[in-house]
């Protein structure tokens, strides 16, 4: 009997319906947004320690990660570091950034090198510590990172001169529009 | 009479002898046993030194050893972390995987890091300040390398390899160049101070090798002076032996002489015919008896100490009774007492036990005891006490007999105590009396007594008389209670 009980317990549990689940549904429309929804987790744009560069605009940001931009302003060579394709930091990065979906940032990559507008093609790592440590070792590297894969050796610039950590912030690894 | 001067190797003197002359004596008698405490003392002496030595160098040797393993490792390991630094950020060269490259790229930095750590310990344990300066340079020359290194796996990274190509080959190898001529510096010096260190060892093993020798030299230097101070003792002893038998011989034929002289005297008054009556034949008959036994007693004398020397008279010890034997004793000695005008008293206590021992040594003692009682009993009181009774004995549980002759005559002085029972010893003090004797029969009855079991012992004092004891075991058995001896008066003469 008492097992019966405990089993009863744990089905019971287990067939509560989810947050996330109520929320597809439409349900708990009238609850306050940071209560129904936490906030998708920031996305920083790293670059190496000794880049000058510490505020970047959206368009800038734009022109950088299609390749339109070649140098910093310190002479040093722009070089991009991406994640492989798949990954949830590149969709967002594609989407909210470039404005395009992987085969067109391929086409596009592809077309700039045929051309000679593009000099290099972006660096293309498979974790987050491989661009950490790219970002370290190349002085001219920029890429991205969930702000919880930051750390001390890449230095975090901001956008539209709002830092990850700051409301409004518009880089998320969820949809979020940057304009 | 060869045998009996034999017997004079060891050591005796006529006179109380110096301190250096006992010191010498008792280094002829264990001259074997002092050669062997110094060849001991010798050879722990330098055992210590060359433990101690041995162990130093052993010490100094380990610190080299353990020092220039260590060094080399270290030094070993600094050049092989350089090479390491300059090699895996090449080997970033040979992919176009970003990944890859990046791996490398950590290899490389985690051996810099190794390298910086070596070079830093290598700052801390330089104690020249060649070695202090080549760590600086050392130090700077490796973070010049490290800029170029860092441009060069940048440009790598980029995808520049062209550029990184050009980068390392115009200024990384030079750069590294330096380095590694930095390194073999460290190990230059390294060699330097091992080949310092060894040439102290060197160094410290000679002056080790040259104590040793000192040693050794001290030491034989040491045991030959012993040597010599032995066979100087041995020269010495025997010189004295030769003195000694000389002394015996002069005595030996004076008192032969004496009643030699009497007797041709006496034979050629015979033979003249100047002996005329019976009562004068009479007299030189006495007269050649007397001189004849005296001659035969000294012989007697002189062949029985040299039996006893030798160790032939062996005595055949048996119960005896005691009052027998004094009876004799006095019998024997009647004329000899009578002609010198003593009287001989014996106070025997009653009930006397058996004694252990051989009557005719127990005789020859007593006369010999008698004898000297009679030579120097002295001129006042000429009465010789022959006292017997039981006694405890040294270890004051069993019972002894003692028979004990006191005279009241000149004495013998506490210094001369000591010597009066060595072979031929006889006191300056008699020889100056012109009292004749040959020093052999005091030796010869300490010999008889102790040839049956028994001692002599002696209490005199100068002008006092003196009391010579023989003290006899008592026959199993026939020991009596303390209590039946306790009662009876002790005589103060007997020790």
């Amino acid at each position: 009997m008492r097992q019966l009980t405990t089993i009863l317990i744990v089905l019971a549990v287990a067939a509560w319906p989810r947050a996330d689940a109520v929320m597809a549904r439409g349900g708990l429309a009238m609850a306050p947004m940071a209560e129904q929804s936490p906030l998708p987790e920031p996305l920083a744009i790293v670059v190496n320690r000794s880049n000058p560069i510490d505020n970047l605009s959206s368009a800038e940001l734009h022109t950088i990660f299609l390749g339109g931009r070649g140098y910093w302003a310190n002479g040093r060579r722009i070089t991009l570091v991406m994640r492989e394709p798949g990954e949830p930091e590149r969709k967002a990065i594609l989407r909210d950034v470039c404005g395009m979906n992987e085969d067109q940032f391929k086409t596009h990559f592809l077309r700039g090198l045929y051309t000679g507008e593009i000099l290099v093609s972006p660096k293309i790592l498979d974790t987050p510590y491989g661009v950490r440590k790219f970002i370290f070792n190349v002085p001219g590297a920029i890429g991205y990172l969930r702000i919880s894969d930051v750390d001390a050796t890449v230095k975090v610039v901001r956008l539209n001169e709002v830092l990850p950590e700051e409301k409004g912030y518009r880089l998320h690894l969820q949809s979020q529009a940057v304009n | 009479m060869r045998r009996l001067f034999k017997s004079g190797l060891n050591v005796r003197s006529l006179y109380p002898a110096p301190l250096w002359r006992r010191v010498l004596t008792v280094v002829s008698r264990h001259n074997g046993v002092i050669l062997l405490l110094i060849v001991f003392c010798g050879a722990t002496t330098i055992g210590g030194f060359v433990i101690r030595d041995m162990r130093e160098a052993n010490v100094e040797a380990e610190e080299i050893y353990t020092r220039s393993v260590h060094g080399l490792q270290r030094i070993g390991e600094l050049q092989f972390d350089a090479q390491e630094t300059r090699r895996t950020t090449l080997y970033a060269l040979t992919t176009s995987d970003s990944n890859l490259q990046v791996e490398y790229a950590d290899q490389s930095r985690a051996a810099d890091q190794r390298v910086k750590d070596g070079i830093a310990e290598y700052a801390r344990q330089g104690e020249e300040p060649a070695e202090k300066t080549l760590a600086n340079r050392l130090t700077n020359d490796w973070v010049d390398y490290l800029s170029v290194r860092d441009e060069v796996l940048a440009s790598i990274l980029e995808g520049s390899t062209k550029e990184a190509v050009s980068l390392d080959m115009s200024r990384g190898v030079p750069a590294f160049e330096v380095v590694r001529q930095d390194l073999n510096e460290v190990k230059r010096l390294y060699d330097r101070d091992a080949a310092r260190r060894q040439a102290n060892l060197v160094s410290v093993s000679r002056s080790s090798t040259t104590r040793l020798i000192g040693i050794l030299c001290f030491t034989f230097l040491l045991s030959a002076a012993a040597v010599r101070a032995i066979e100087r003792s041995r020269m010495m002893s025997t010189v004295q032996l030769a003195k000694l038998q000389m002394e015996f011989v002069a005595s030996v034929s004076h008192e032969l002489r004496t009643p030699l002289s009497v007797l041709r005297s006496a034979a050629d008054n015979l033979a003249d015919g100047l002996v005329e009556g019976k009562s004068a034949l009479r007299r030189y008959g006495a007269i050649l008896q007397h001189q004849s036994r005296n001659m035969g007693e000294l012989v007697d004398q002189i062949l029985l100490f040299a039996s006893t020397e030798d160790g032939t008279n062996r005595y055949k010890l048996r119960p005896l009774e005691v009052a027998p034997i004094v009876d004799s004793i006095k019998g024997e000695t009647e004329t000899l007492v009578k002609e010198a005008a003593f009287i001989l008293d014996p106070i025997i206590d009653p009930d006397l036990p058996l004694v252990l021992g051989d009557r005719a040594g127990i005789l020859q003692c007593l006369h010999n005891l008698i004898g000297n009682a009679v030579k120097y009993g002295g001129e006042d009181d000429r009465r010789i006490v022959l006292r017997v009774l039981t006694a405890p004995s040294e270890n004051g549980f069993d019972l002894e007999l003692r028979i004990s002759v006191s005279d009241q005559g000149i004495g013998i002085d506490s210094s001369e105590l000591a010597h009066i029972f060595e072979p031929f010893y006889r006191s300056p003090r008699v020889q100056a009396a012109q009292i004749h004797g040959t020093g052999l029969g005091l030796s010869l009855a300490k010999r008889i007594a102790e040839s049956m079991g028994g001692r002599l012992s002696v209490v005199s004092g100068l002008s006092m008389g003196s009391t010579f004891t023989l003290h006899l075991q008592i026959a199993k058995g026939q020991e009596m209670p303390m209590a039946a001896t306790a009662s009876r008066p002790e005589s103060s003469l007997i020790p």
